[in-house]
């Protein structure tokens, strides 16, 4: 039997995915993780304040990412949070990673891509 | 923070306003830090283009986000409703049934006042259509018909009217077919469809030249006689039928409509009524006999256009004097169609919406006080989700949600309740208005029960909300069981108990007092013997039997045959009988010897009637004789007069051998007899003077047959019928029906207003009943402890019944002060719906009183019995 993989109560969408993926890195205020998925994506993905937000309300209640107690120095601003990912997010973001890479390699082997090795 | 930074921030917050309290509250700060950061280094980039970028991007995450976050909150906090409704289940359906009846009432009643008081009429423009009557002068009651030359004068000479249409209403015979038939028939102009904007489902509508005189004559079948005779066929049109002495075609089938002011089955034009097309009628203006409706010209007021006719009627009286008498102030009175057509209804429709409203008060302020006993019991699980987070605002969102989804369950049940009542509530309407078949539930209606769920929910749903003012640590040292009323609490639900009570007392006091109206109408002596008569109404083709003669002997043949039948004990006609809604005939009479004062002359109820009128209605002769056989045409003229025209005009004198002079004084009669007092027209309206005379001596067309019978009268209808048609094949009957049904229906509607008062009183008495002995439960329940003391100490258990019975009957007794305050405020609402009962009667007020502590009473011995019950020993351990 498979191991069993843990599942978001909710499909991951594309946005949920790169936000994930910012907080892999490290533990991120929301600012940042606007920063990050947009320069990581060389700005094809922009999320707004409000989506950011649903987003990390939807991650914290199906426990993906947590919010970190210790910040990261005392003259942060105190508005800020910081997330964290936690190791069953870590999990799903990779499950979905890895599902995406057997999709690129469908679609390879359909010649649906130029390239044929990774970058 | 700087200025800029500042007015960004309120904007910002403006927008998150968007989003769900608790969201807001969560992220809302966070978010503003990371607009902020955003707008800062959009400003850094130095692009205008791109601080109005990112507002918009902003904003459409917030409104793409915001549903999407109130849905998921609105899922989650239902789940969680259901869920805690089905662990209350007895709360839950008990709020249900209760906000289901308090709904329901409403719902149905506003469905009526919606189809009669509110929605405009179904013609096209209603509001333009007039009702026309004259009026003698200004202090006249106005509701003289219109002569035919008068019509034509109004035509001509108004400046504020469309269109002026006439209307009356004949009887006539539909031959052809398996049985004569007889057809109420409206005659009416040729426009007078086109003024109310119907247009004939089939067919087609009357034309100008259909009213030309000696035009074929044509019909339009009114909706319900083609359902009722013709099975809904419309082939119908195109064929010919013989009404009286003529072939009329029928050109087309009317659709539904409100019908004023008679339901008739059929419609033809002016031209086609031999009376109304006679030059007598036409050349002389004081044969009245037409009713006028009028459409006004678009942004015309009714009381211009009432100034405008009444200017008109003037002219006429300056320019032919002799038709009208000197003193006379001719004017028109316009009512609004809409209203002549409600005004009958509103007074009632207003009075059970009110009481609808009322029962409605109690069954929310039964639902708030369940919830609050409830809260009592959640305290600790509320207590304790605070302690682990869930924010003051989600709490009460979740209370909240409860309280909705009870209201829209109980406004569900609430409408199918309405819904099933619905024709009994329309039936029952009718008798007010022909608006009666408008009556269904529509959006308007769906509305109102969604607006009166809403208005339920906040009422339900604030009281908890408010009372949980207290604090969390309370709460949770206290523990939930044993929770002691807090004092708001137990303030507002003390104060919840006496509203119910006070409107419960103001409730019963309208039903008391109508329920009483209608047994004093019950018991009015009406005059005569209603048991075990049976009423044939017929209309003597007009154009057979054109003489008085024909007439006479007519009935003269019937009455012989009728009177030989088994079980018929006595059998006659009269013009009118008493209760049967026909308009009183009534006429000028002079007093031999007494003619000096011609300008006052005497007025009476004239009636026709056979010699054994007496006998078969059972009214008393008080002296001289009855009618006999020999006062027949050529015989001398007599008539009798009832008691009350023997006192207004000889007082302490004998009348009998008197003369009164009919026919403008040529016709003298001799007064042969006096009988008692008759209620005519109906029972709460007082006696008239009343001339009874022979119907051989004024032979007539529309007499009524009647006969007293040994048995059940409607078990020899057909049988009289039968006879009827042996005097004349083509003679149909109109309306039969037992004297003693015609009695009913002239109580009906009082009766279905007690009723339904009744209701809805006897409603607000169990809702009350059961809110109180539900309060009085918990507070032993609560009390629980202090019992087992009181006991332990030597307390017996009457002292302990005592001690529950003083509180629970103290806040009845405060809502009875307060409910007999209220309803002398409030009966004189209620007295034009009164008969022989004032709006503060004492009995009434004394018996809802006794009624409503007793059942107080009743409520809160349930509790008090289990109170004395309580085990000193076991409560005392639970602390």
């Amino acid at each position: 039997m498979p191991p069993k993989v843990p599942e978001p109560a909710q499909p991951l969408t594309p946005a949920m995915f790169h936000v994930l993926l910012a907080l892999a890195g490290d533990d991120l205020h929301g600012y940042a993780i606007l920063k990050e998925v947009a320069l990581r994506t060389a700005g094809e993905v922009k999320l707004s304040t409000g989506t950011l937000y649903g987003i990390i309300k939807r991650l914290l209640n199906d426990g993906l990412i947590i919010e970190r107690r210790e910040r990261p120095s005392a003259h942060d601003d105190e508005r800020r949070r910081y997330y964290r990912l936690t190791p069953k997010g870590r999990e799903v973001a990779a499950t979905e990673a890895e599902r995406l890479e057997k999709v690129v390699a469908l679609a390879r082997s359909r010649h649906l891509l130029k390239r044929t090795q990774p970058a | 923070m700087t200025e800029p930074e500042r007015r960004t921030t309120k904007r910002f917050r403006m927008l998150l306003h968007l989003l769900p309290a608790e969201f807001r509250g969560d992220f809302g700060l966070e978010m503003e830090q990371v607009f902020i950061d955003q707008r800062a280094e959009a400003a850094r980039e130095g692009s205008k283009m791109g601080i109005w970028r990112l507002w918009w991007e902003t904003a459409k995450g917030i409104f793409t986000t915001a549903p999407r976050e109130h849905l998921s909150m609105l899922r989650q906090d239902s789940t969680f409703a259901l869920r805690m409704m089905r662990k209350n289940l007895g709360f839950t359906i008990a709020a249900i049934i209760v906000l289901g009846l308090g709904i329901g009432a409403n719902t149905a009643i506003f469905s009526i006042v919606n189809a009669v008081l509110l929605k405009p009429l179904p013609y096209a423009h209603g509001e333009r259509l007039l009702m026309l009557r004259e009026r003698l002068s200004r202090s006249a009651p106005a509701g003289r018909n219109v002569s035919v030359p008068e019509m034509l004068d109004y035509r001509r000479q108004n400046r504020s009217l469309d269109a002026i249409v006439e209307y009356h209403n004949m009887q006539f015979i539909l031959l052809g077919r398996a049985e004569p038939e007889q057809v109420e028939t409206g005659v009416v102009s040729w426009n007078f469809f086109d003024v109310f904007g119907a247009k004939p489902l089939f067919g087609r509508d009357f034309a100008p030249d259909d009213e030309r005189e000696g035009a074929p004559a044509v019909l339009l079948l009114s909706y319900e006689f083609w359902l009722r005779s013709f099975g809904g066929d419309p082939t119908v049109v195109g064929k010919v039928f013989r009404m009286n002495d003529k072939p009329h075609t029928v050109i087309g089938v009317l659709p539904p409509f409100p019908q004023y002011p008679h339901e008739n089955d059929v419609y033809m034009p002016s031209s086609a009524c031999p009376f109304r097309s006679s030059s007598h009628m036409i050349g002389n203006r004081q044969m009245r006999m037409l009713r006028l409706f009028a459409r006004m010209k678009p942004n015309v007021k009714p009381t211009e256009a009432e100034a405008d006719l009444s200017t008109v009627a003037a002219t006429m009286q300056k320019e032919f004097p002799n038709d009208y008498p000197d003193d006379a102030q001719p004017g028109v009175e316009a009512t609004p169609l809409k209203a002549e057509l409600t005004q009958e209804a509103k007074p009632t429709m207003l009075l059970l919406l009110a009481a609808a409203g009322f029962v409605l008060l109690i069954a929310c302020a039964n639902v708030a006080n369940l919830n609050l006993a409830r809260m009592v019991r959640r305290e600790r699980e509320l207590g304790v989700r605070t302690a682990m987070g869930a924010s003051r605002i989600r709490l009460f969102r979740q209370l909240l949600t409860e309280s909705s989804l009870l209201a829209l369950i109980g406004g569900a049940l609430g409408l199918l309740l309405a819904d099933g009542s619905l024709q009994l509530l329309s039936a029952y309407v009718a008798r007010f208005t022909p608006r009666a078949r408008e009556v269904h539930i529509d959006v308007a209606v769906l509305l109102f029960t969604l607006a009166v769920a809403f208005f339920v929910r906040v009422l339900t749903g604030t009281a908890p909300a408010v009372a949980r003012r207290e604090n969390l640590i309370t709460t949770l040292k206290e523990g939930g069981s044993q929770s002691t009323l807090g004092f708001v609490r137990g303030r507002l639900r003390s104060a919840l108990i006496v509203a119910q009570v006070a409107v419960s007392f103001l409730l019963l006091i309208g039903a008391g007092l109508t329920v009483r109206s209608l047994i004093n109408l019950q018991r009015v002596d009406p005059g005569f013997r209603p048991e075990n008569v049976l009423t044939v109404q017929f209309s003597l083709d007009f154009t057979k039997y054109t003489s008085d003669q024909s007439q006479a002997n007519f009935v003269e043949s019937l009455l012989d045959k009728v009177q030989g039948l088994p079980g018929v004990m006595s059998a006659a006609v009269a013009g009118v009988f008493p209760l049967d809604k026909s308009p009183a005939q009534n006429g000028e009479f002079l007093i031999e010897g007494q003619q000096g004062n011609a300008a006052a002359k005497p007025t009476a109820e004239f009636n026709i009637v056979s010699p054994d009128y007496l006998k078969v209605l059972g009214i008393p002769l008080l002296g001289g004789r009855m009618l006999e056989r020999r006062d027949r045409e050529g015989a001398p003229r007599v008539a009798i007069i009832n008691h009350s025209l023997a006192q207004h005009h000889w007082p302490r004198q004998n009348p009998l051998g008197r003369k009164i002079l009919l026919n403008n004084g040529q016709l003298p009669v001799e007064i042969v007899g006096v009988i008692g007092d008759v209620r005519e027209h109906s029972l709460d309206q007082p006696v008239t003077d009343l001339i009874y005379v022979p119907f051989a001596q004024f032979p007539n067309l529309g007499p009524s047959l009647m006969a007293r019978t040994q048995g059940d009268p409607m078990a020899i209808a057909r049988t009289v019928v039968q006879r009827l048609y042996e005097v004349d094949p083509n003679q149909p009957a109109g309306r039969i029906q037992s004297l003693e049904q015609y009695r009913a229906d002239s109580i009906a509607a009082p009766r279905l207003t007690a009723n339904l008062l009744g209701l809805f009183a006897l409603l607000a008495l169990a809702i009350a009943a059961a809110g109180i002995g539900g309060v009085m439960a918990l507070a032993v329940s609560q009390r629980t402890h202090e019992i087992g003391v009181r006991m332990a100490i030597g307390a017996r258990p009457a002292e302990i019944v005592r001690m529950i019975l003083s509180q629970g009957m103290g806040l009845a007794l405060v809502g009875v002060i307060i409910g007999v305050a209220a309803a002398f405020a409030l009966t004189s609402a209620v007295k034009s719906f009164l008969f022989g009962v004032t709006p503060n009667d004492p009995a009434t007020f004394l018996g809802v009183a006794a009624v409503l502590t007793a059942a107080a009473l009743a409520a809160c011995y349930l509790p008090a019995r289990r109170a004395a019950q309580v085990d000193p020993l076991r409560a005392l351990r639970t602390e």
